[in-house]
């Protein structure tokens, strides 16, 4: 296991780089108007109504585009939150928070990939 | 100086015929405004990952059916949601900022196969992406585009 | 000229080897001059106060790189500052990240074995004598100005160190190459008469650790001769991302 995060780390920055760029470009315009606008009243709810928001995200573009919202911004989480708690403790770079960081990223995407899958 | 740095921190191969005094912190570390503004820029990190895992919530609910996606819709109204994607917004304007204003036009590759833009230039076509997403995605999403 | 009455207080991290347990500061009251850089006072203390204080200096003129300090902890070339932009008291210790020799002299030999692993020269793929074909009539690779362009700044570090003094992951991970090693090996990956870049991406994502760079952009901000060591460290992880992918797809020989 020694090693494992620093043998994966190309991947694991790949994954970073795109939550860092692609994934905030796809997260502001969803918290805008799913997070903000539509829960205070500023855009009509009806807009994501079951029928639309299925429609939207069950077509092969918005699968993807879903999947990038779930995925992307939990691997630029898991990254920083790990290299803060090397800065901050003086860790292991290649111990166990980057392992559980990961693992839970992993997952997620996982499920991510199943959520998208059954659209 | 705050505090001691790594104990091996820049080690000789060898170690010196004399004693030496281990390594110390730099003090700017906690005091200095820019190590402040990159330890915030790990933190938006936090932020980011309980994002990813609410949309995972959202899709989940999505999947299930009709009355499971109501209710996780209506679930955002909740004040501490919307409290959590205020600061969500403000962490992805300081992580764009920071990361297509200054991060990013450094990264690129000089001895590829694509042309080398000027730094600005590189700057502005990411700032054009970001806001034509974002405009695109928030107009979609709001029943503007494709109703 | 008129003998300027300007005092100031300036603090020194002392450390002798032979006496001292740990460092600790020593206080001088000393006249400065207007024009004074923060190396001529320590000259000045070494000269006229105290000469058992220790430091390393050379050429003045921010060229040679032998007086990195920190300078109410941030790292700086002594030549370099100004005692002017600084009130009243200055405090003067060594390098940080670096272990303490004695008093404003730290330990470089952490740095040497570093930039050793780099490979800072050109690497061929055949030997000179058998490389006649790529040599021209003077007997040296050609280089267009183009070419040169694309590295030439990551070439003009000094060594001076205040980058590893900056760097907040050197001062966690002793592992990490750091970021003017890892600049001068993206000067030769850059380098188009040089053909090491495997080794050299090898190194970058296995022992050096390049990865281990979180951007915070504190190499580049210290940097005294524009370098951007930070631009280097994350062009040179995507060139190791590249290559790690190439090697992924594409089969190597030798490999």
């Amino acid at each position: 296991m020694k090693h494992l995060l620093l043998k994966l780390e190309p991947i694991i920055w790949l994954l970073f780089g795109a939550g860092l760029s692609i994934g905030t470009m796809l997260l502001t315009g969803f918290v805008i108007v799913v997070g903000l606008a539509i829960p205070m009243g500023l855009v009509d709810p009806s807009a994501l109504a079951y029928p639309r928001a299925h429609a939207l995200a069950s077509s092969w573009l918005g699968r993807l585009v879903v999947l990038g919202l779930i995925a992307l911004p939990l691997w630029k989480g898991a990254h920083h939150i790990r290299s803060l708690s090397v800065d901050f403790n003086g860790g292991d770079r290649d111990g166990a928070v980057g392992g559980l960081l990961y693992l839970a990223a992993g997952i997620c995407s996982v499920l991510g990939i199943i959520a998208v899958a059954q659209l | 100086m705050a505090g001691a740095a790594h104990p091996e921190a820049m080690a000789p191969p060898k170690k010196g015929p004399t004693r030496t005094a281990p390594p110390q912190m730099p003090e700017s570390w906690w005091g200095a405004p820019r190590i402040r503004t990159y330890l915030l820029f790990g933190a938006t990190g936090i932020v980011y990952f309980l994002a990813g895992t609410v949309v995972l919530k959202l899709a989940w609910a999505l999947g299930t059916g009709p009355e499971a996606w109501d209710r996780a819709l209506g679930d955002l109204s909740h004040p501490l949601y919307l409290v959590f994607h205020a600061l969500t917004l403000v962490s992805l304007i300081f992580v764009g900022v920071r990361a297509f204003g200054t991060m990013m036009p450094k990264m690129q590759p000089r001895n590829g196969p694509l042309p080398v833009l000027a730094a600005g230039t590189v700057k502005g076509l990411i700032f054009g992406a970001w806001a034509a997403l974002t405009v695109l995605l928030g107009l979609i999403l709001a029943g503007k585009i494709f109703p | 000229m008129a003998e300027s009455n300007r005092h100031m207080r300036v603090e020194i991290l002392r450390f002798d080897p032979d006496k001292d347990e740990v460092p600790k500061s020593q206080e001088y009251e000393i006249p400065v001059e207007e024009d004074w850089k923060v190396l001529d006072a320590i000259n000045y203390i070494k000269d006229e106060v105290d000469p058992s204080v220790s430091h390393r200096w050379s050429c003045r003129m921010a060229v040679c790189g032998s007086c990195g300090m920190m300078v109410n902890g941030e790292p700086k070339l002594t030549c370099k500052t100004s005692l002017a932009d600084y009130e009243g008291s200055i405090k003067i210790e060594p390098l940080a990240n670096f272990p303490i020799v004695r008093d404003l002299v730290v330990d470089m030999d952490g740095f040497m074995d570093k930039f050793r692993k780099v490979k800072p020269w050109i690497v061929r793929a055949k030997e000179r004598a058998e490389d006649m074909e790529n040599l021209n009539e003077k007997g040296t690779y050609s280089q267009s100005p183009a070419e040169l362009a694309t590295f030439k700044q990551f070439s003009m570090c000094i060594n001076c160190l205040l980058c590893y003094a900056a760097c907040p992951v050197i001062a966690n991970e002793p592992d990490f190459i750091g970021p003017a090693a890892i600049a001068l090996g993206h000067r030769y990956n850059l380098d188009s008469r040089d053909e090491g870049d495997r080794g050299r991406n090898e190194i970058f994502r296995g022992e050096g650790t390049a990865f281990s760079c979180s951007f915070a952009n504190e190499c580049s901000e210290v940097c005294p001769k524009n370098v951007d060591p930070a631009a280097a460290v994350n062009q040179a992880k995507l060139g190791a991302v590249v290559d790690w992918a190439k090697g992924l797809i594409l089969p190597r020989e030798g490999a």
